[in-house]
């Protein structure tokens, strides 16, 4: 598979978040209480189409099916997720965290948060007939105990998940801290898995490395047939919506490669597409007038300056001012993502996602809310740099990733007029990462994976607990940025209330625009073509009610249940 | 990919030609259509990378200075890049990389082939067996999968690190052949007498053995530019070399990432393909005119329309 | 007797030689598992979980080194290849490379076969029709036809007769992404459809060689004095075309057949990557890329012992056809 751009990825690391969650939360945390989930909005209300007709997915495979389904092995799980397994509560990162309950109707936490208690919904039947019960739940996880492998969010290692107990129709989790920030995790991202199937056999000897080639879930689809070349899911007649899916069948292709996935989103023969595309307007919105992108931004793409001492030019203070300064990320937004992914600024925040984070007055009263040349050119000349005496740097990137090179094409323009000389160096993407670990390198263009606020990108680039001296691997602050009163902020964040949570996150901004600890270009987006000549009920920019693209999972669950077919409703 | 070579016939036995250097292969040359044609495609592509600047106006080809996506016209001759840059400029400051690689990565790999080849034959013994052995170790890997492995893990594509993977796998064919034909050539009259007079071995095979394989060795060269020329460019094309360059693979991989066969711009996929052909062309020519120069029944036949013999008389 | 021992004995060191190669080569260079399966997850999974999962599948590699070298040549030899860990991650790699195998064979393997018939026919009467206009004509275009480029042939024959035709000739893939395989004539007719470009680009790029050198043995086997000999003896043209030329120029290109077959496996890398069609190697390619060790060395040898085979079966053949190679053993 050609790699021409990576997907914005969004869910965060628990185990970056927990490598420093190990001070104690103050007891008795003033204003928040009990919170408490029991809404019931759109995707479980009652049908109103009919059903009918199909839809077929387009998302560059890169490789044919191995027909595995475990939702434990992390290469395949995106293609149960969703589809045939279920979360306890689905949380909408583009419509600020707003909950739909799934499995779970209501839950309840603790006064502390240390604790939560879910109450799993009646009537809900596993595809091979059996009851779902509350002890499906607390299995699920107790399979993540038994089989490190599987616990992908390190939920009872990082989190500091104590025990998770099934008691007639409710699951109680208890942690070991305040768990608030884990909710995105353990409540939307984990499929819940039968008892009756993963306690027998190869499943409950191998969790881990089972293949569950017909799985067996509580999702509107199941997979018949699976095959090299294509996965086709049918409607799940049991499913516990009455009358939901309305399609009653997924085709999801397996493309080797973009160029074949592009074309048949163009002609139409696949109608939900989730790659970057081209020269989008003339590959694929020209070619018919149901043709629509909708590509939302979800996590920051950056310049990641080395703020060691050990690189005497990037850091000073000065010359990541002046980078910041340079560049136009309007352009590079034009030229190198062919516009599909916007500009970002310099705080981080990507907006419009959270755009009640973002203090916009404060981004333009530090002077970042438009290039500004000449500023830049005076703080370099005040260090000797100028176009004809330049600052040489280095900067890495990961080969393959064309629209990276791109826009870093556009960079190296940009700040040739200012007096610096940029190379731009592509590595195979385990050199990059060594180098990028060790914090080898002046400066490196990256983007990490998000969370549903901005606290956990955030939080993942500039907590200095995820950083480590130059020659050791940091988790996830590579450039790595040392601010006490900055993880002060963080560590604050996880009991404050949702205003106060907004406080913090402008704070970080504000340091953000301060310090330049990295350099923002584009928001990182999740691609997403639709076709409407027969299927409506799509998200749109104005209704975003899931991430769209076919990859963000258990999204694509939500979406699945409000595609319908026009031709099937007449 | 195995570019298959057009065998020069003295591996299948054929005595060599003793030949002079100079003078006599100079006439022959002038003489063949197919080497006047490779050498004309050769010249054009010399003075386009000696030169770039004579033949456009744009003094940086990776710049982004001009509007995207346009089509060919009078002042972007093969229209722009998705990008804004100018192919038709491109095109020709990447003549020098790749005309760079193909003499080069030939030149060292021929070097190799010789010394190996050759040493192997006159070692004799177990040094030749093993030289023997490695050559054909060589012979067998797969090579382009070892070409992908390489470059991947290479960590930085640079030119360096392309020449390097192309000498290490493209050396392995020519010795083997040198090896045969040296060994052929062991027991000849001529070297009898040098042995006799009692010159060094070392003199022996640089200036008895190597003159007389001179055919052999300019054919290996040939080869094997031509095997780098198109390995470069499919290397280039995956992606493994380094897409900051200027070189006509890496504009066929910019090319491919942006499909610009099917948003409109095939040029710019298609002209740096077809400028690979040409070099490439222009060696096999070369290859197979030194072939029928150097093996007398493969010259063409003047075809005498009054007086026709048998057809495929000698 | 003692040539086919020796045959055989150079066939063992040379497997051993590029089986040790293909264990060292992904060790010696820098990269791991581990980070590429963090690349592909997107940086969302905890490493400890990652590191654990791909040693469920196999991957240790903090063993001693002389202890895995030795597990993996047992395992080579018997066919344990183990468990992919790149983006087939918990496949086995047999099960893998069983899916792609059949796909190169007919492809490659096909073509291969036709474009030696089919061009060492046209060599031999090219090199019989010696000044015919045949023979004006052929080397130059053949010249030129088998220095072109692989992948710029597929793009070429994309271009014309895929977008320009819109898309009446399918430019990707094996077969149409919603049939399911069967043995039906529709089934089949689709396969054959989605393999014509492909082909027809192997064909084009590859024949060449095969006129070219087929042609240079005829005549210069024809210039034999055997062949004067058959002349003056008053036998037919076609009588000494076939029994005392062809036969005796076919030799040297048997050898080169032999070692095309072998490289089939190899699978024309280039134009299954051009094509997107799911053969051998593009799984190496993907392999590479996803630094998928277990199926890395696995296709890395089926490769080579294709080759070796090819070779040895080569030298056998030769060695029955020609009484004078025996001796030079």
């Amino acid at each position: 598979m050609r790699r021409t751009t990576i997907a914005a990825a969004v869910a965060m690391s628990v185990s970056l978040l927990a490598a420093a969650c190990s001070g104690s939360t103050p007891a008795g945390s003033p204003t928040d209480g009990a919170t408490s989930g029991a809404k019931e909005p759109s995707s479980t209300e009652k049908a109103s189409h009919k059903q009918g007709g199909s839809v077929t997915i387009a998302n560059v495979a890169g490789q044919t099916w191995t027909c595995q389904f475990n939702p434990f092995n992390p290469s395949v799980n995106a293609l149960s997720l969703g589809f045939v397994y279920e979360p306890l509560v689905f949380v909408n990162l583009l419509q600020d965290q707003k909950e739909t309950p799934m499995l779970a109707s209501s839950y309840q936490w603790s006064a502390d948060k240390k604790s939560i208690v879910f109450t799993v919904r009646d009537g809900v039947k596993w595809s091979d007939g059996q009851p779902f019960t509350a002890e499906d739940v607390a299995y699920t996880f107790d399979v993540m105990k038994r089989a490190p492998a599987t616990d992908l969010y390190a939920l009872w290692t990082g989190a500091g998940l104590k025990s998770v107990t099934a008691a007639g129709n409710k699951v109680t989790m208890t942690f070991g801290q305040a768990a608030g920030p884990y909710f995105f995790n353990f409540a939307n991202q984990i499929g819940i898995v039968p008892k009756h199937v993963f306690s027998t056999g190869e499943a409950a000897a191998h969790p881990d490395t089972w293949a569950d080639r017909k799985p067996v879930g509580t999702g509107p689809y199941t997979v018949d047939p699976c095959s090299a070349n294509n996965i086709q899911y049918v409607a799940n007649p049991t499913y516990w919506q009455p009358g939901k899916p309305y399609l009653q069948e997924v085709q999801y292709p397996a493309y080797l490669d973009n160029g074949p996935a592009n074309l048949d989103l163009a002609n139409g023969k696949a109608q939900w597409g989730s790659q970057f595309i081209p020269n989008i307007k003339a590959l694929y919105l020209n070619k018919s007038k149901d043709n629509h992108t909708w590509s939302p931004p979800v996590t920051n793409v950056e310049i990641v300056p080395n703020l060691d001492p050990s690189h005497p030019a990037t850091s000073k203070l000065a010359v990541r001012q002046a980078i910041a300064l340079a560049i136009d990320r309007q352009k590079i937004s034009q030229i190198g993502e062919g516009g599909q992914q916007p500009p970002a600024n310099q705080t981080g925040i990507v907006v419009p996602t959270f755009q009640n984070y973002y203090d916009e007055a404060a981004v333009a009263a530090a002077g970042y809310d438009k290039p500004n040349v000449e500023k830049a050119k005076s703080l370099l000349a005040g260090l000797g740099y100028t176009e004809a005496n330049p600052l040489k740097l280095t900067i890495i990137t990961i080969t393959g990733y064309t629209d990276w090179d791109a826009s870093l094409a556009v960079v190296k323009q940009q700040l040739k007029p200012i007096g610096i000389d940029l190379t731009v160096a592509d590595l195979a993407s385990q050199t990059f990462d060594d180098r990028l670990f060790n914090g080898d390198f002046d400066l490196a263009y990256y983007g990490q994976g998000g969370g549903p606020t901005p606290y956990y990108e955030l939080r993942q680039m500039l907590y200095s607990k995820n950083s480590a001296p130059i020659g050791k691997p940091a988790s996830s602050n590579y450039e790595r940025y040392v601010n006490k009163e900055v993880d002060a902020l963080f560590d604050q964040y996880p009991t404050a209330d949702e205003a106060g949570q907004i406080e913090i996150i402008k704070k970080v901004g504000a340091a953000m625009l301060r310090d330049i600890p990295i350099i923002p270009t584009t928001e990182s987006v999740n691609w997403f073509q639709y076709n409407t000549a027969d299927l409506a009920g799509w998200p749109t920019e104005s209704d975003p009610y899931a991430q769209p693209a076919a990859f963000n999972v258990p999204d694509v669950e939500q979406v699945l249940l409000h595609l319908y077919s026009k031709s099937a409703q007449k | 990919m195995t570019a298959l070579l057009v065998d020069t016939g003295a591996a299948t036995g054929i005595p060599p030609v003793r030949r002079r250097a100079g003078g006599g292969l100079w006439a022959a040359v002038r003489g063949s259509r197919k080497a006047l044609l490779g050498l004309a495609i050769f010249a054009v592509f010399s003075v386009l990378a000696i030169v770039p600047q004579l033949f456009t106006s744009v003094r940086d080809p990776n710049e982004l200075a001009f509007t995207p996506a346009l089509p060919p016209s009078r002042e972007h001759l093969l229209g722009t890049t998705t990008l804004g840059q100018d192919i038709w400029a491109q095109l020709v400051y990447g003549t020098r990389q790749s005309l760079v690689i193909a003499l080069a990565a030939g030149f060292f790999a021929t070097v190799l082939s010789v010394l190996v080849g050759v040493s192997s034959a006159y070692l004799g013994g177990v040094a030749g067996e093993v030289l023997s052995m490695v050559t054909n170790v060589f012979l067998v890997i797969p090579t382009f999968p070892l070409i992908i492995i390489l470059a991947t893990y290479a960590g930085k594509g640079t030119l360096l690190v392309v020449l390097l993977v192309l000498v290490i796998t493209g050396w392995s064919y020519g010795a083997n052949q040198l090896r045969a034909q040296a060994l052929s050539l062991r027991n000849r009259d001529f070297l009898e007498s040098a042995r006799v007079r009692g010159e060094r071995r070392s003199y022996v095979i640089v200036f008895e053995v190597l003159p007389t394989m001179t055919s052999l060795i300019v054919a290996n060269f040939l080869g094997a530019a031509l095997y780098s020329v198109l390995t470069a460019a499919g290397l280039q094309f995956l992606g493994l070399g380094d897409p900051n360059s200027i070189s006509w693979g890496t504009m066929l991989y910019w090319a491919q990432s942006q499909q610009a066969l099917q948003t409109g711009l095939p040029q710019w996929s298609i002209a740096p393909g077809l400028c690979v052909a040409l070099l490439g062309v222009s060696f096999a020519l070369l290859n197979y005119a030194f072939d029928e120069i150097s093996n007398p029944a493969l010259r063409p036949v003047r075809r005498q329309r009054a007086r026709r013999t048998r057809a495929g008389g000698s | 007797m003692r040539y086919l021992l020796r045959r055989l004995g150079f066939f063992l060191l040379t497997l051993w030689a590029a089986l040790t190669l293909n264990f060292f080569l992904p060790r010696v260079m820098p990269g791991s598992p581990l980070q590429a399966l963090r690349n592909r997850t997107h940086n969302k999974l905890s490493p400890a979980a990652l590191e654990q999962m791909l040693t469920s599948y196999g991957f240790k590699p903090n063993e001693n080194l002389v202890v895995q070298y030795l597990d993996y040549l047992q395992n080579m030899v018997t066919g344990r290849w183990g468990i992919s860990i790149g983006a087939t991650l918990g496949e086995p790699v047999t099960a893998v490379i069983g899916q792609a195998l059949p796909w190169t064979l007919g492809l490659v393997g096909i073509t291969t076969v036709l474009g030696f018939l089919i061009g060492s026919l046209i060599g031999i009467v090219a090199g019989w029709r010696r000044g015919g206009r045949l023979d004006s004509l052929l080397p130059p275009v053949f010249v030129v036809t088998s220095a072109l480029p692989y992948f710029w042939v597929g793009l070429l024959l994309i271009l014309v007769f895929s977008v320009w035709t819109g898309g009446l000739l399918p430019s990707d893939f094996n077969y149409d992404t919603g049939l399911q395989p069967s043995l039906t004539p529709g089934f089949a007719g689709n396969v054959l459809r989605h393999a014509v470009l492909p082909a027809a680009t192997i064909l084009i790029a590859s024949i060449g060689g095969w006129i070219l050198t087929m042609r240079n043995n005829m005549v210069t086997t024809l210039a034999e004095d055997y062949v004067r000999m058959a002349r003056a003896k008053g036998l037919s043209d076609r009588r000494i075309m076939t029994t005392y030329a062809a036969r005796n120029a076919i030799l040297p290109n048997l050898s080169g057949f032999a070692m095309s077959l072998g490289f089939v496996i190899s699978g024309a890398i280039l134009v299954e990557y051009v094509f997107n069609y799911p053969g051998l190697g593009y799984l190496l390619y993907n392999a590479v890329q996803n630094t998928d060790y277990p199926l890395m060395q696995a296709l890395f040898m089926l490769f080579t012992v294709a080759v070796l085979v090819a070779v040895l079966l080569c030298d056998v053949l030769t060695a029955w056809l020609d009484p004078r190679a025996r001796e030079k053993g």
